[in-house]
């Protein structure tokens, strides 16, 4: 009985440490895109990883930055030691106080502080920048991983060296150095991986064009992470198993040398051989060669080929274009692009805001457009420099009325409505005949079944709506109508989800949920049971659009860019990539190869191109001014602790 | 064994660590292939002297003269001499031949000279067949030898052995004293040694007795054993008796108020001074038959003879004999006059003047 709790222990540690590790190498290996059901198997996604030059340029980033780093630390780290070793106790607690204390640091302070010190020495933020923050945290570790070892240190070797006549650098080369190398690699591995880890400092240090895997994964989170990215962890994990396995194996064969008990041996007479064997030797070699031939081929990725009209700067959402189309574009235009990317409307503003990088085009939503023209952020575009701005959608102009009058500052690239995605198996057929209510979802009939957005402003939307009020109200009556509306439907509610909301509904979890309908093409790939529509109290339109920040240095280029995404094989990309609505015109007679319906003319798709009747009852997210953000907020507050 | 000629002159050298005085203005003359141990307490000053020869340590003042040149300045990765450290300090990660060859390869030989020196080291310290050892997997005896060996191979013109049988047991330590013997009459360097406890005699032709930073009293070994000049010494070098006397006349010196005759004149009538009386000296009698009775207060069997504590005259008489007086048995004591050493009391002595100035700088402080 008490082995067999033990072993269901450490079953149970086991499964809770490497389940996840698991499901995502096996959802690695999925068909579909989906996280909640296996389509059967597939390579696909290591084909699109290893085809993605974003992805592999960041993962070069990371590596190639973990390498130096951690390379540069230890060398520092080390000579802070030696330094150290020769201080009186007193000096050397000091500085070792001063030195842990970056390590109890929260992230965010030092990031934030590097970033200042940065732009107020008026150092541009890139690839080095990025370094030099790195080979900072990292130093830390090292000394607390090798001062130890100089303490430990058999105090006299090294004056005996001296005695047998070494100078004191090879007395230090050849001596004290093969003492304290555990502690070296035990610090530069600590490096390497923290430096790997690392997203807050990279996030606040890095400039235009610089993406390591975690701020690239974090930017991608806005439309979903795709599955390439659980090739790329499925990979990198390996890697690092094997590392750890051909060093532990390393390792082990060198205690094998010193058995330590030498009575319990007893007489048997060793032979025994200094240093790693042969074969361990070749190991460590083929292992830092791969090693530097890897940081060699990363090294810098700077735009390695500059177009004859030099490079142009986007910064988009994660994810938000074809990524072939920038190699295209080069092509056709001679523009050298370097994307950056950012996961939510709030966190580019800033950058654009205090201009800590230097963009060209950026991508911004409909609200963030209104309060960038504003605070005077953005540059008119010069419409006569593209020409293809004459396929714009007509249905989409009214509504960029409201949050770029004239549309002089904006030019859309996406656009999409909210409204209910539900499973037709899972509710009943005549609920979603003819004209569908708001209301749907606070039916009692799907109690448990529903999925309602987790953000302020869309679920407000949705109880505003179906109360017949704006969803932009500064009312605080009607504010106060639309918490109760909410908290009544609480029970109701199998979950608040946001990201995930399609996946849970490609896994039959639920029976609806209030998604984006951008979102619905995608969803129906993996669930042929899935369908959309819009409510017909009308709902949010939403736009996200290119615009040109007062930072701009290449103004030319952008028009290109915005011209370029303007034009046929773009839209076409980006529609394909993406499933969300183009407004291109040019898209009107293309044909959709539709999971359900098998070849479908895209106009004729609702999804995307909703009708007239219930664009008229839509509107656009308003900016509601610090006074309405904190009545909403407030009222936020008080439905979630309900 | 030693010859006459001075091979290292120490000069006038002081030391002192953060205001306490190691070294005061020390003096000592090494000959060519002697073997000099300079022995005393922890914090004698022995290592400091030592660390200034191999030149880990620069004296404060003083010189340090090697045939003649002046090496106080030369680096110790420079001098003709080597050490062996009191912990050993073998290069852990390197194996027995590795060691051994250290000091060879920096200056360069060939590897078939370096090849026959290992081997020669080896056998030289009785490890022949040790080179691909790990230096981690031997016992500290052997340890120590390798140490040796790693040091002897450079031949030197000095070797200077710090506490080197200090984490020895005593069998062990006892084997590796004539080890040392032995390699020095085999080498024909100078040995320079040192060491915390009196065993150290057996194989010294010199030994310097230190204390505080002084030379008590440097000779012989059987000229420190046989005539200390201090009390300090006496006690320190193997088990003695120290009485407080009076020296009555020439040859005539009371102690515990019973008269003794000596062999030393010239200490004036009357004149308080210290006697020293090692217990095998003492013959023990039956009562009557001796100078002094007293009663047996305990008996201990240690070996070749026993120890025993005999109360006479008020004082505890500490006696070595190999026959076997039971606890209680009443006897009288005598002893030779030429093994009575009598002392000066020790006011003008280095040692006292040093025990005074401390108490005047406490004084000092406290105001």
């Amino acid at each position: 009985m008490k082995r067999f709790a033990k072993a269901l222990y450490i079953a149970i540690i086991v499964l809770f440490l490497y389940l996840p590790i698991g499901t995502l190498m096996v959802l690695s290996f999925n068909e579909s895109k989906s996280m909640t059901s296996w389509q059967g198997f597939s390579v696909r996604w290591y084909r699109e990883m290893f085809n993605n030059q974003e992805l592999m340029e960041a993962l070069g980033n990371t590596f190639t930055i973990a390498l130096w780093a951690s390379i540069i630390a230890t060398l520092t780290g080390v000579l802070a030691c030696v330094a150290m070793n020769a201080m009186t106790d007193r000096k050397r607690n000091i500085f070792m106080g001063l030195n842990n204390i970056p390590l109890l640091n929260a992230d965010i302070v030092t990031g934030i502080s590097l970033m200042i010190s940065f732009l107020l020495f008026g150092i541009s933020l890139n690839y080095g920048t990025v370094l030099f923050a790195h080979v900072t945290f990292c130093i830390p570790y090292v000394i607390l991983s090798v001062m130890p070892k100089f303490r430990q240190l058999e105090n006299h070797t090294y004056e005996a060296a001296l005695d047998l006549g070494a100078s004191p650098a090879y007395a230090f080369f050849k001596v004290v150095l093969p003492d304290l190398m555990p502690g070296i690699a035990s610090g530069f591995l600590l490096s390497f991986t923290m430096s790997v880890d690392d997203f807050v400092i990279t996030h606040f240090t890095r400039g235009a064009g610089i993406n390591t895997l975690s701020t690239l994964i974090y930017s991608q989170l806005k439309i979903g992470v795709r599955p390439t990215l659980f090739a790329l962890s499925t990979v990198i994990f390996l890697v690092v198993l094997v590392i750890l396995l051909i060093s532990n194996y390393v390792r082990s064969g060198e205690k094998d040398k010193k058995p330590g008990k030498t009575g319990k041996t007893g007489e048997k007479e060793y032979i025994y051989r200094s240093g790693l064997s042969t074969g361990r030797k070749v190991l460590v070699g083929i292992l830092a060669v791969l090693i530097i031939a890897a940081a060699v081929k990363f090294t810098p990725s700077t735009p390695g080929e500059v177009g004859e009209n030099g490079v142009v700067y986007v910064y988009n959402f994660g994810d938000y274009i074809d990524p072939e189309l920038t190699e295209q574009f080069f092509e056709e235009t001679g523009y050298t692009v370097v994307c950056d990317y950012f996961d939510t409307n709030e966190e580019m503003y800033p950058v654009i805001k205090n201009n800590t990088a230097d963009y060209d085009v950026i991508c911004a939503s409909d609200y963030m457009i209104d309060k960038m023209i504003r605070e005077d952020l953005l540059m008119e575009i010069e419409f006569g420099q593209i020409p293809n701005m004459q396929y714009l959608a007509q249905n989409i102009r009214d509504f960029m009325e409201e949050f770029d009058p004239g549309m002089f500052y904006s030019a859309p690239h996406t656009w999409g409505t909210y409204g209910i995605i539900y499973n037709t198996e899972l509710v009943d057929e005549e609920d979603f005949e003819g004209d569908v209510s708001w209301g749907i979802l606070w039916d009692e009939k799907y109690a448990g079944k529903i999925i309602m957005p987790n953000s302020i402003r869309e679920a407000d939307m949705v109880a505003a709506k179906l109360l017949g009020y704006s969803m932009n109200t500064l009312d605080e009556e009607e504010m106060k109508a639309i918490t109760r509306k909410l908290i009544d439907q609480k029970p109701l509610v199998y979950s608040y989800a946001n990201d995930n909301a399609r996946d849970l509904m490609i896994g039959d979890n639920a029976s609806m949920a209030v998604i984006t309908s951008g979102d619905v093409l995608y969803a129906q790939e993996d669930n042929e049971n899935l369908a959309y529509v819009i409510p017909v109290e009308g709902t949010e339109v939403w736009t996200d659009c290119w615009a040109v920040p007062k930072s701009c240095k290449n103004f030319d280029g952008a028009m290109a860019w915005i011209n370029f995404m303007y034009s046929y094989d773009a839209a076409v990309a980006n529609f394909e990539y993406l499933t969300y609505a183009i407004p291109n015109t040019q898209l009107d007679d293309y044909v959709y190869e539709d999971y359900i319906e098998g070849e479908t003319i895209l106009s004729e798709i609702e999804i995307v191109n909703p009708s007239e009747e219930i664009l008229a009852r839509c509107e656009t997210l308003k900016n509601l001014g610090a006074e309405g953000d904190d009545m909403y907020s407030r009222y936020w507050k008080e439905f979630k602790s309900r | 064994m030693a010859k006459d000629t001075t091979l290292i002159q120490m000069k006038d050298i002081s030391k002192s660590y953060d205001g306490e005085i190691v070294l005061d203005e020390f003096d000592l003359n090494i000959r060519e292939n002697e073997f000099i141990t300079l022995l005393g307490p922890s914090g004698c000053g022995k290592t400091t002297t030592l660390r200034i020869l191999g030149g880990f340590t620069k004296p404060d003042t003083g010189r340090v003269i090697f045939e003649g040149t002046d090496i106080t300045d030369m680096p110790a990765n420079k001098r003709p001499l080597n050490t062996v450290f009191q912990k050993y300090s073998l290069f852990p990660h390197m194996n027995v031949a590795e060691n051994i060859a250290f000091g060879l390869r920096i200056s360069g030989k060939s590897e078939s000279y370096i090849n026959d020196k290992i081997k020669y080291a080896l056998k030289l310290v009785n490890l022949a067949g040790y080179e691909n050892r790990a230096v981690t997997s031997l016992s500290g005896g052997q340890q120590q030898r390798i140490a040796i060996a790693r040091a002897i191979v450079n031949e030197p013109r000095v070797l200077l052995l710090d506490e080197p049988l200090g984490a020895l047991d005593l069998k062990l330590r006892q084997e590796m004293q004539y080890e040392l013997i032995r390699l020095k009459n085999e080498l024909g360097i100078t040995f320079v040694y040192t060491h915390d406890q009196e065993e150290a005699l057996t194989m010294s032709d010199t030994v310097v007795v230190m204390n505080k930073g002084y030379i008590q009293q440097m000779g012989t070994p059987e000229q420190i054993y046989n005539e200390p000049e201090n009390a300090f010494v006496a006690d320190f070098i193997g088990d003695s008796n120290i009485f407080d006397g009076i020296m009555i006349e020439d040859r005539v010196v009371e102690i515990c108020v019973h008269k003794f005759p000596c062999v030393d004149e010239g200490f004036g009538r009357n004149k308080p001074v210290d006697v020293v009386i090692r217990p095998e000296d003492i013959i023990i009698d039956k009562p009557g038959r001796g100078v002094i009775d007293g009663v047996v207060t305990s008996n201990v069997f240690i070996g070749v003879h026993y120890e025993m504590c005999v109360d006479a005259g008020g004082s505890e008489w500490l006696c070595q004999n190999t026959r076997s007086f039971p606890v209680g048995t009443e006897v009288s004591l005598n002893v030779d006059p030429e093994n009575i050493q009598i002392m000066n009391k020790p006011q003008s002595e280095d040692e006292e003047a040093i025990s005074l100035e401390e108490v005047l700088g406490e004084e000092l402080k406290e105001e």
